[in-house]
């Protein structure tokens, strides 16, 4: 039997991988909702000029978003983006497949009280957020950086979260992340083989807080945004 | 043929190193020549498969189990003992090996008992090694406690699962050795007959659980770890497919089978309740450390436990031993359960129980402290019974476990058919008519892995020029023959009566007369009944399905068939040893106050039987000689 | 107490199974679960028909040769029993049971309710031991084993194999019965020299087995007849990369 070795190659394997990418994948949900918070910040607060003439959260959002796209660190940054979030989707439905294989004949009954729901969900919810995913990139990411034909992004970001049914869509995204979150940062830990006891139960503590607290301030934008 | 039990010379303490100093040994190169057919994965067999297996044998081992992990050495709770002296409580081999005579009623032999007492230092050593978590002191130092029959501590304990530890021990080196591809498994195989060529074992016939088919297997030599027969009493502590059959028909074949009637009841294991039940749990013996055990004084009382007052309360046991009260060995409490219960004081709904009540110790110690003694103890309890013993006295009742009885081995561990060797709980050797607590897994393991693969390759060093053995001979031919006969035989009866309806009873009639206490009458009784429910059996039993797959009937009416002649020889034995000792109480051999009357001057032997044709059995006697300890009366008053 | 039970046959691994009806009644609420289905044998048996195979063993939960998923649930309804240990007190009067073999592509069918779980056996060959000959060892006492470690230990070696974890896995993952292994070696002393190179066989035999891989869900710690602890796969996690990182030289 040829024993397969590396850090990514067993079931075990495959699973840092899908760590890593989500770890990944979470820092920059950090630094996106620092951007998006902008989005709602009151003119009031921008007494003085203290960055780049920024009077008002119109200049800052623009600013901020020009920067991203113009300072190449970041540019890199961004491509090791789409490189782990592509191999966190394509590790994810290998996975998937082979749990497929290993599963024998369905249960004719079943009983889930063991589990969360959202556990066993993960890759349910892990779809809703590439479809969401999908419709947040053509409405922003294609306009404003691919092809380019809208400069003031600001207004398009807030032009857009005046439908309705944008925002629902929106909402629908954010609740599926915000479980995605919770299951994905505790399990992440374990596959990466954070063991000892006291540690493993503060992080799924944090997991939770810091799920909740991310879900709630990335739900709320749009909302703000549409009755504004 | 006259029993030479081969015991080397010297004294004592130096027969086991004369041993090993002057016998034959087979050169290394020679080994992967050499096959060995062991039969049962448990601590016995499993060791002794590992052992041989790592020596560069070429071993097959044959269970009937889906995995050797589940080998009933599972279920042994208590611990294993070893004579290592680690509290400086003045132990020592001689003392182990005292203790374990006396325990045995002096009815054991001396040199088996020294070297098992001698090699079980080198034990624990190898089980530690193997990865046993044993429990430790905060000093990292392995923890020991006291066992019955003893006044010192040398029991090893993994809390209340030792058996499963020491066997996944030996299950993981058996693993190692199929990975190194020196030991083959047969999983699910069960042995239906043992194949004899110029008088020496050269094989088996066994049959694939999970396929049906009869295979033939071939060796220079087959081992035996086969383990005991109480299951012939059905309602037992042993596991549900625990059985006598190859014993039984190495037995047919010329092994003698010697002190058969030996069955340790143990005292506190959960009384049957109801008519269905299939199994009795053991509670472990150290309940008694603290638990005191009861009947009510009235007949017949209604009253729930805790309403019945301290003076109407008869703790029979520290009444009758003061000595000991509580902590008398295994044979006497469940001699005493049962005195009382067949006056009528039993307890429960069946009246077959008496309690065993921690109110006093909880009183005194603290509900934490009997908790962190004995709580997982209880928690099996409540998972069974649904009680809180915390709060209510358990229920126990005395069960049979052990058979003392098996195979007769010489000091090699060889039957008396030359090239079958037994070990562990299938031979007979080492624990006279009664088990010391705690020795069971000891004697299991050092067989398996210490003693055995020592001896054989005195038997093996002849073998070394006869080559591969063919098993297209008459002599696997005719065995394969009467083992398919048999088959076809259960299956055309298609009687009305299920297997476990038989077997049920068998173990009723066995239970009243052939258990904790026997008499003349009683005794011949239960051969008649025995001989009528074995033509009953013969002439009606139910046995549905085919042969070509799976079919759990089948394997259990194949293994009743043996138990109803393993039955009729026990009774024999015990109608023959017109002595009370050890677990074997004859009530027409008693003192004036009930306890056991040992006649040293008339049987001062082990029985050894041998099979006569289905007529009769031919009784040969091994004289027991004692040079090292001089045999008294075992008294606990 | 009444019950009907529906019970999944099937002749082989082969052959497509159904669930049969049976009805019992005059059951008692002592009876154990394996005990009403002996009882259910016995009726059979007489009738000439193919008896119900189920695999069975101690029945005093210890050998984990039991096995079963009674309406979904592996061991029946009581978390942490075997089902040999599950009694009719667990179920109420009238209540129908489905009665299924432990499901997962590493455990075929043989027949009817039992299965194939020499799958298990597989990982344990791998790797899943000390490389002690019998008469290598030191004394026993040469290398002290702190006491909460020893108990730790003896938590992930408590592990019965009796498979409960692989039909509760929504991936029909093995991890917790893998790992319970390697963390109780890894654990010890005297199983910390070959640490590197048993997780790694473990893990890959387990793969090539054909067991899915982890979701931590935790179902499978729930289930568990022993209490084997979710943190005993964590550790797993950690012996791998740890192993696939670390250079002897």
């Amino acid at each position: 039997m040829a024993v397969k070795k590396g850090l990514f190659k067993t079931s075990v394997g495959r699973k840092n991988l899908m760590a890593f990418t989500g770890l990944f994948i979470i820092f920059f949900l950090v630094i996106h909702l620092i951007g998006n918070l902008i989005l709602v910040i009151p003119n009031s607060f921008f007494p003085i000029e203290f960055w780049n003439n920024v009077a008002n959260g119109h200049d800052m959002y623009n600013a901020y978003s020009h920067f991203l796209v113009h300072f190449w660190p970041v540019t890199i940054v961004a491509y090791i983006l789409y490189v782990a979030i592509i191999t966190h989707i394509i590790d994810a439905l290998l996975i998937t497949l082979q749990n497929k294989k290993s599963q024998g004949e369905k249960y004719i009954v079943t009983d889930n009280s063991t589990s969360s729901w959202y556990s066993r969900n993960m890759g349910i919810l892990g779809t809703v957020i590439g479809v969401f995913l999908v419709i947040h990139m053509a409405q922003f990411w294609l306009q404003y950086k691919v092809l380019k034909v809208e400069h003031d992004l600001y207004e398009l970001v807030l032009a857009t979260l005046k439908t309705w049914w944008f925002v629902l869509v929106y909402e629908i995204g954010i609740i599926a992340l915000g479980f995605h979150l919770v299951h994905g940062i505790e399990s992440a830990h374990r596959s990466l083989g954070i063991y000892p006891k006291k540690i493993m139960n503060t992080i799924k503590y944090i997991a939770l807080c810091f799920s909740l607290v991310m879900a709630i301030l990335y739900a709320i934008i749009p909302i703000i945004l549409y009755f504004k | 043929m006259a029993l030479n039990a081969k015991i080397p010379v010297g004294p004592l303490k130096d027969k086991w190193q004369n041993y090993l100093a002057k016998t034959h040994i087979v050169n290394p190169a020679n080994r992967k020549k050499l096959d060995i057919i062991v039969v049962g994965a448990g601590l016995s067999g499993g060791g002794a498969a590992a052992s041989l297996a790592e020596l560069g044998y070429n071993v097959k081992v044959f269970f009937f189990q889906d995995s050797a992990r589940r080998s009933h050495s599972v279920a042994a709770q208590g611990g294993v003992n070893a004579a290592k002296n680690y509290k400086n409580d003045g132990d020592n081999v001689y003392r182990m090996f005292y203790d374990t005579i006396k325990g045995g009623d002096f009815r054991s032999r001396e040199a088996n008992v020294y070297r098992m007492a001698e090699v079980s230092v080198d034990l624990i050593d190898h089980m530690v090694a193997q990865g046993v978590p044993f429990a430790r002191e905060y000093s990292g130092y392995l923890s020991n406690r006291s066992f019955g029959g003893v006044l010192v501590s040398r029991t090893f304990y993994a809390r209340g699962q030792t058996g499963q530890q020491l066997l996944m021990a030996t299950y993981q080196a058996m693993m190692k050795q199929v990975k190194a591809e020196t030991l083959k498994q047969y999983k699910r195989h069960e042995i239906l007959d043992i194949v004899i060529v110029d008088g020496k074992a050269r094989g088996i016939i066994a049959r694939d659980l999970d396929t049906g088919k009869i295979e033939r297997h071939a060796a220079h030599a087959v081992v035996f770890g086969t383990g005991g027969f109480g299951k012939i009493f059905y309602l037992s502590t042993l596991a549900m497919n625990s059985n006598g059959s190859a014993n039984w028909r190495a037995h047919k074949k010329g092994a003698y089978f010697a002190n058969p009637s030996w069955t340790q009841i143990h005292p506190t294991a959960l009384p049957q309740a109801g008519e269905h039940q299939s199994k009795l749990t053991l509670m472990s013996e150290s309940l008694r450390n603290d638990g005191r055990i009861w009947v009510p004084k009235k007949k017949d009382e209604t009253r729930a436990p805790g309403d019945i007052p301290e003076e109407d309360r008869d703790y029979y046991l520290e009444r009758r031993y003061p000595a000991f009260g509580n902590l008398v060995p295994r044979d006497v409490a469940s001699r005493a359960a049962k005195e009382r219960m067949d006056a009528g004081h039993g307890v429960g709904s069946l009246k077959n129980a008496v309690y065993l009540d921690f109110k006093t110790a909880i009183e005194k110690l603290g509900v934490d402290t009997i908790k962190e003694r004995y709580g997982n103890l209880f928690t099996m309890y409540e998972k069974i019974t649904a009680i809180n013993a915390y709060k209510e006295p358990m229920k126990i009742s005395p069960a049979a476990h052990f058979s003392m009885g098996g195979l007769w081995v010489d000091y090699e561990l060889q039957t008396t058919i030359p090239g079958l060797f037994a070990v562990g709980e299938a031979n007979f050797a080492d624990h006279g008519a009664n088990r010391l607590g705690a020795n069971s897994l000891l004697q299991a393991s050092v067989d398996g892995n210490f003693i055995l693969p020592n001896t054989i390759s005195n038997y093996l060093s002849n073998e070394i020029r006869t080559g591969k053995i063919s098993t297209d001979t008459p002599e696997f031919e005719e065995a394969e023959k009467s083992v398919k006969e048999q088959v076809e035989k259960l299956l055309a009866i298609k009687g009305t009566m299920p297997v476990d309806k038989i077997h049920r009873r068998l173990g009723k009639i066995m239970f009243k007369e052939v258990a904790m206490s026997r008499n003349e009458k009683g005794l011949k009784w239960a051969i008649e009944e025995i001989r009528k429910l074995r033509t009953e059996f013969w002439e009606n039993i139910a046995v549905s399905g085919d042969q070509n797959g799976p079919n759990s009937e089948l394997e259990k009416a194949g293994r009743l068939a043996d138990y109803l002649e393993i039955a009729e020889l026990m009774a024999v034995d015990a109608l023959n040893r017109r002595e009370s000792c050890g677990a074997h109480f004859r009530e027409d051999f008693q003192t004036e106050d009930g306890e056991a009357k040992r006649d040293d001057k008339n049987f001062m032997y082990s029985s050894a039987w041998e099979w006569d044709n289905g007529e009769n059995w031919k009784l040969h006697k091994e004289p027991l000689e004692f040079t090292e300890v001089k045999p008294t009366v075992r008294s606990y008053k | 107490m009444k019950l009907t039970l529906k019970i999944w046959r099937q002749e082989n691994a082969k052959s497509k199974g159904k669930m049969v009806t049976y009805k019992m009644s005059d059951l008692s609420e002592d009876m154990s679960f394996l005990e009403m289905l002996d009882v259910l044998n016995q009726s059979l048996a007489i009738k000439g028909e193919r008896v119900i195979e189920f695999d069975h063993d101690c029945r005093e939960g210890i050998c984990g040769q039991c096995s079963l998923v009674i309406n979904g649930q592996a061991h029946g309804p009581e978390s942490h029993y075997t089902t040999c240990q599950t009694h009719l007190r667990s179920f109420k009067d009238g209540d129908t049971l489905f009665v299924e073999p432990f499901r997962a592509n590493s455990f075929p069918v043989i027949r009817d309710l039992k299965v194939d779980r020499s799958s298990m056996d597989k990982i344990i060959q791998a790797g899943g031991y000390i490389s002690s000959f019998t008469g290598m060892a030191p004394e026993a006492n040469a290398i002290p084993i702190h006491h909460d470690i020893a108990e730790s230990a003896f938590d992930s070696a408590a592990c019965i194999g009796c498979g409960a974890c692989v039909a509760t896995c929504k991936n029909s993952s093995a991890a917790l019965f893998v790992s319970a292994k390697i963390s109780h070696l890894a654990k010890l002393p005297q199983g910390k020299v070959e640490r590197e190179e048993r997780v790694q066989w473990m893990v890959n035999a387990h793969d090539n087995e054909g067991f899915g891989s982890c979701s931590n869900t935790g179902a499978c710690a729930m289930v568990c007849p022993q209490e084997v602890q979710l943190i005993d796969i964590t550790r797993m996690n950690y012996e791998y990369n740890r192993a696939v990182c670390h250079s002897k030289e």
